[in-house]
C-alpha cells in the first residue's frame, strides 16, 4: 500500500483513528476489537481472525462529553479516549477487552460500557504481582479470554493457530526492535516522533499489512542518519500517544532516541516465541504477565529501573524525560523513584507532569525542555 | 532531605502515652475539662471539644483509650521484642493481633489523628512528600503519615503490608514507594477484580501465601489458640457492629454522627481486642439510651444522610457534630460498609477462610476493588440508603479517590433511578483543609438539604394551579 515513502504513509495513517487499513478490513467483513493495555495478548484475537485495535486518543484535547461521566480528577488521556468513544469516533469497534490497567482506565471503560453498551465485552483480569499463584490465575484468565473470543466470533482455536500468531507477532516485535536499534544508533535513522507513529500504526492494523511496512521501513532507513542532534533523550512514563508532544521536544534540536513508554518499547518487549514450552497459553501468560514492565505491578520496581537504565546505556542518552499525565498516580509516584535513581547515578533527568493533549500546556513544556537541554549542554561544556 | 523536626508518630505517641496510663474515668472527666479551659494550642482544645462533645457521651473515653493503647503498643513494640507492621486501612488488623510478635499500625488512622488533633494538622508532612517531587494528586489519607516517615526522623515500621493493589492505585503506589525508600520488606495482598467464586478462592490463596511470608518474617508460626482468641473477640465486635447498624435505622437516628468515625476507627485498629469491644459496647450503650429517651441534638431530625465514601476529618471532629446540630444525621459513610461476618473458629482452616472473607469485605476492597467498581459500590450504597431510610447521599469528593471519582456519575444515576434519592457531589480533601474551607462545605450541604432534599417531600405544585393562583391574585388586586 505504501509505495514511495513509507514514513509519509505512516504519518498519514497513524494520525487517524479509523485508518485506511481498518476501513479496508471492515469493508471485507472483518471484525475489530478494542483493547486498552499492553497486558492484552493480541495473539488470541488475531488467531481468531479479529483485528486487535489498541485504543488511543492521538492527542485529542476534547473531553467535554467524557467530563459528564468521569471527573476532572481523572486523567485526561482516559477522558479524551472516552470522549472519542461516546461521540462515535470508535463506532468501528465490534467489542472491547477491558483490563484492570489502572483506576482511570477501569473507570473509562465502565462509563463507556454504561452509556453505549459494547456488543462484545470481556474483562481480562491481570494480577498486580508476578508469582506462581498469580501466574496460574492469569493463565486461567487467558483461557477464559480465549473462550469468550471463540464463543463470540465462532472459531475454535487450536494450539497451532495460537503458535502461528505467536510467531507472527514475534516477527513484528523483531522488526520493531530493529527500528528501535536504528533509532538508538549513534546517528539515529528514525526520529522519536516517527518511532511513535510507527508503533501507533503497528497496534492498529492487521499484521498481514504491518509486516511488509515494517520490513520496508527497516530497509529504507538502514543507511539513513540524522546528524547534528543537540541532545539524545529517553522519554519514559505514562501512556503517551501524543505525536505532537514528541515533535515539540525534537523541534528544539533534541532527539528522542529511545523510550520506555507503554505506547513504545514496553509493549514489544515480551518475546514468547523464544519459549520452548508446548502450551501456547502458558507461554503467553509468562510473556505478558512475567514481562509486564508497568508501574501498576508491585514488588518489581527493580525490573522497571533496570529496563530504564539498560535503555539509557544502550542508547547513550544525554538525559531522561519522565512524563506523566496529571492524576496518573502509578506513573506519578514511580517517576519520583526513577528520578531519584537517575539523579543518584548522575544522569540528567526532567520530571514532567502535564495535561494530556493540551496545546495550551506546550508553551510551559517548551520552556522546561529548553532549560533541560541547556542544563545538558552546560554539563557537556 | 530528612528534617530534624519531630515526626508524626513520635509527636502523637508522646501525647497518647499519658492517655494510656490514665484510668478511663479520669480521661472521661479530664477531656471535657481541658477542652473547656481552652489552654494551649487551639488545635488541641478544639479536638478535645469535638471528641468529648455531649453527643459522644461516655463512648469518647474508651475510644481515645483504645487509640492510645494501639499507638503506645507500637511505640513500645521494639522494647517488647515485637515488630511493627504498617498496613493500609483496608487490611484486617486482627491478623496482626493474632501474632505474638507483631503490632499493627494503620497509615490512614495515623493521618486522621494528625489532621484532627495535632498542631499543624499534619500538613507539614504532606509538604515533605511534595518536596520530594511527589504529585499533588496523591492521597493525603496516607501521604501525611508516609510523608513523615520520608521527611523526618520518625518512627519507622519493620515491614509494610499493602492490600490496596486491585482496590486503589494511589494507596498501593505510595506504600510501595515508602517500602522501597526505607528499604524495608513489603508484603502484598492483592485483590483480583473478579466477583465469581474463582476470584474469592484466589484471594484465599493470596492470603495464605501472605500468612506464610509473615510467619517467616516474624519467625513465629500463627498459633491456632491465639488466632481463635482474637477472632472470637472479632466476632463480638461484629455483633456490636450490627447492633449499631440496627439502631441507626431508628428515626430520629439515636446513633451519634461521630460514631461513624469511632466505628471504623475501631475496625482499622483494634478489632478483635478487648479495647475494641469496650469501645463498641460504650457506643451501643449511648445509642440505646438516646433511643429510649428519644433524644436528638437538634430540635428535630431534618435529613438523614448516608455518606458515599469518606467524610472530612480536619475540622477537629467538629464536622460530625455540626451536621447533627443542624438536624442532619450522618448515617455512616463508605468506610463503615465492610459487612463483617462471624468467623467460624472451629479449625485453623475455617479461621483463615473467615479472615479471607473479612479482608475481601473491607471497605474499598469490597466496593471499588470489585469486578465492577460502580456496581459493587452502588449496591452497597443502595443497601445502606434503603435500610437506613436515607433521604440523600453525600459524596465528599476527596480529590485523590480516582476510582470513586471515575464512577460517581453512575452512582448518582442509579441512586436516582432506583431509589429516587439525590446525591450531592462535593469537592474537598478529606484530610487537608487547603482545598475547600469547611464553611463552604457546610453551606453546600445546607443548601442541598434545604433546596433539594426537603423540597422532594413537599407536595408538587402544578403549573395549572400556579397559574390559577396568579390569576386569582391579580383579580383580587
Amino acid at each position: 500500500m505504501i509505495r514511495q515513502n513509507p514514513m509519509e504513509g505512516i504519518l498519514q495513517e497513524a494520525a487517524v483513528l479509523e485508518n485506511r487499513y481498518v476501513r479496508k478490513w471492515r469493508h471485507g467483513g472483518g471484525m475489530v476489537v478494542g483493547y486498552t493495555c499492553v497486558a492484552t495478548p493480541v495473539e488470541i484475537l488475531e488467531a481468531e481472525g479479529v483485528l486487535p485495535y489498541r485504543v488511543r486518543a492521538l492527542g485529542a484535547p476534547d473531553t467535554e462529553v467524557a467530563d459528564a461521566h468521569l471527573s476532572r480528577f481523572n486523567c485526561s488521556f482516559c477522558r479524551s479516549c472516552l470522549h472519542l468513544g461516546l461521540t462515535g469516533a470508535y463506532d468501528f469497534l465490534d467489542g472491547m477487552i477491558e483490563t484492570n490497567g489502572c483506576d482511570h482506565l477501569r473507570g473509562m471503560i465502565e462509563n463507556w460500557n454504561y452509556v453505549k453498551d459494547f456488543t462484545f465485552f470481556h474483562y481480562l483480569k491481570v494480577p498486580h504481582i508476578v508469582d506462581q499463584d498469580s501466574m496460574s490465575f492469569f493463565e486461567e484468565e487467558l483461557r477464559l479470554y480465549k473462550e469468550a473470543v471463540e464463543k463470540r466470533f465462532g472459531k475454535t482455536l487450536t494450539e497451532e493457530d495460537l503458535w502461528e500468531q505467536i510467531r507472527t507477532q514475534d516477527r513484528i516485535r523483531e522488526n520493531l526492535h530493529k527500528i528501535y536499534q536504528l533509532r538508538e544508533q549513534e546517528n539515529p535513522a528514525v526520529t522519536g516522533a516517527e518511532a511513535l507513529m510507527i508503533f501507533l500504526l503497528a497496534t492498529a492494523i492487521p499484521s498481514r499489512d504491518l509486516e511488509p511496512i515494517l520490513e520496508k521501513i527497516v530497509e529504507d532507513r538502514k543507511d539513513h542518519a540524522f546528524a547534528g542532534v543537540r541532545a539524545r533523550l529517553l522519554l519514559g512514563g505514562a501512556a503517551t500517544d501524543e505525536i505532537d508532544f514528541v515533535k515539540e521536544i525534537e523541534s528544539l534540536g533534541a532527539m528522542v532516541v529511545t523510550d520506555t513508554l507503554c505506547y513504545g518499547a514496553r509493549a514489544f518487549r515480551p518475546r514468547p516465541a523464544g519459549n520452548t514450552e508446548r502450551d501456547p497459553i502458558n507461554v503467553l501468560a509468562r510473556a505478558y504477565l512475567g514481562e509486564l514492565l508497568c508501574p501498576r505491578m508491585f514488588g518489581d520496581f527493580q525490573s522497571r529501573e533496570r529496563f530504564l537504565f539498560d535503555a539509557v546505556k544502550r542508547a547513550k542518552v544525554d538525559g531522561v524525560v519522565l512524563v506523566h499525565n496529571k492524576f496518573c498516580d502509578i506513573h506519578g509516584v514511580d517517576n519520583v523513584a526513577l528520578r531519584m535513581s537517575l539523579e543518584k547515578a548522575g544522569i540528567p533527568v526532567l520530571q514532567i507532569e502535564k495535561e494530556y493533549g493540551a496545546k495550551a500546556d506546550l508553551g510551559r513544556m517548551r520552556t522546561r525542555f529548553q532549560a533541560f537541554l541547556e542544563r545538558i549542554e552546560e554539563r557537556h561544556g | 532531605m530528612v528534617k530534624k523536626s519531630a515526626g508524626l508518630f513520635n509527636r502523637l505517641s508522646s501525647r497518647l502515652i499519658l492517655v494510656d496510663l490514665l484510668p478511663a474515668p479520669v480521661v472521661a472527666k479530664a477531656g471535657p475539662f481541658l477542652a473547656s479551659l481552652k489552654v494551649g494550642p487551639p488545635e488541641i482544645h478544639s479536638a478535645l471539644a469535638g471528641l468529648f462533645s455531649p453527643q459522644a457521651g461516655e463512648a469518647a473515653a474508651p475510644f481515645i483509650k483504645m487509640i492510645a493503647k494501639w499507638v503506645v503498643n507500637a511505640r513500645k513494640a521494639a522494647g517488647r521484642g515485637k515488630k511493627v507492621i504498617l498496613v493500609p486501612f483496608n487490611f484486617p488488623t486482627e491478623l496482626i493481633h493474632a501474632f505474638e510478635s507483631a503490632e499493627p499500625l494503620t497509615s490512614e488512622v495515623l493521618s486522621t489523628l494528625a489532621a484532627s488533633c495535632l498542631v499543624g494538622q499534619g500538613e507539614e508532612y504532606w509538604d515533605m512528600a511534595m518536596a520530594m517531587g511527589m504529585p499533588d494528586h496523591l492521597c493525603s489519607a496516607n501521604t501525611i503519615e508516609l510523608g513523615s516517615m520520608l521527611g523526618c526522623k520518625d518512627f519507622s515500621p519493620q515491614a509494610i503490608i499493602s492490600s490496596a493493589p486491585g482496590g486503589c492505585d494511589v494507596n498501593a503506589k505510595m506504600h510501595e514507594f515508602v517500602a522501597h525508600h526505607l528499604d524495608i520488606p513489603h508484603f502484598f495482598l492483592q485483590k483480583p477484580p473478579d466477583d465469581t467464586g474463582r476470584g474469592r478462592k484466589q484471594y484465599g490463596v493470596y492470603l495464605k501465601s501472605l500468612i506464610k511470608k509473615l510467619e517467616a518474617f516474624l519467625g513465629e508460626a500463627l498459633r491456632e489458640d491465639k488466632l481463635r482468641s482474637v477472632l472470637e473477640k472479632a466476632n463480638r465486635c461484629t455483633e456490636l457492629h450490627y447492633e449499631l447498624f440496627d439502631l441507626q435505622k431508628a428515626v430520629p437516628c439515636p446513633v451519634p454522627n461521630i460514631f461513624s468515625l469511632f466505628l471504623y476507627g475501631t475496625r482499622f485498629t483494634m478489632w478483635g481486642t478487648d479495647e475494641g469491644i469496650k469501645t463498641l459496647e460504650a457506643m451501643v450503650q449511648v445509642s440505646k439510651r438516646r433511643l429510649a429517651e428519644k433524644a436528638y441534638p437538634a430540635r428535630r431530625e431534618v435529613a438523614r444522610c448516608v455518606w458515599a465514601y469518606t467524610s472530612y476529618y480536619w475540622d477537629f471532629l467538629g464536622f460530625f457534630n455540626w451536621m447533627e446540630e443542624q438536624g442532619y444525621s450522618h448515617l455512616g459513610d463508605g468506610l463503615d460498609l465492610y459487612f463483617p461476618s462471624p468467623v467460624d473458629t472451629s479449625t485453623m482452616d475455617s479461621m483463615i477462610e473467615g479472615l479471607a472473607g473479612s479482608a475481601w469485605n473491607m471497605p474499598m476492597t469490597r466496593q471499588v476493588g470489585a469486578e465492577s467498581m460502580s456496581k459493587a459500590w452502588t449496591e452497597d450504597m443502595i443497601y445502606a440508603a434503603k435500610n437506613l431510610k436515607a433521604d440523600c447521599v453525600i459524596y465528599c469528593g476527596h480529590h485523590s479517590c480516582k476510582q470513586t471519582w471515575s464512577v460517581v456519575s453512575i452512582l448518582r444515576s442509579e441512586l436516582q433511578r432506583r431509589l429516587g434519592i439525590p446525591l450531592l457531589i462535593l469537592q474537598g480533601d478529606s484530610w487537608i483543609k487547603r482545598m475547600t474551607p469547611i464553611s463552604v462545605l457546610q453551606q453546600e450541604i445546607d443548601e442541598f438539604v434545604k433546596n433539594v432534599v426537603l423540597n422532594k417531600s413537599r407536595p408538587k405544585r402544578s403549573i395549572k394551579k400556579r397559574r390559577q393562583k396568579k390569576l386569582e391574585a391579580q383579580a383580587a388586586s
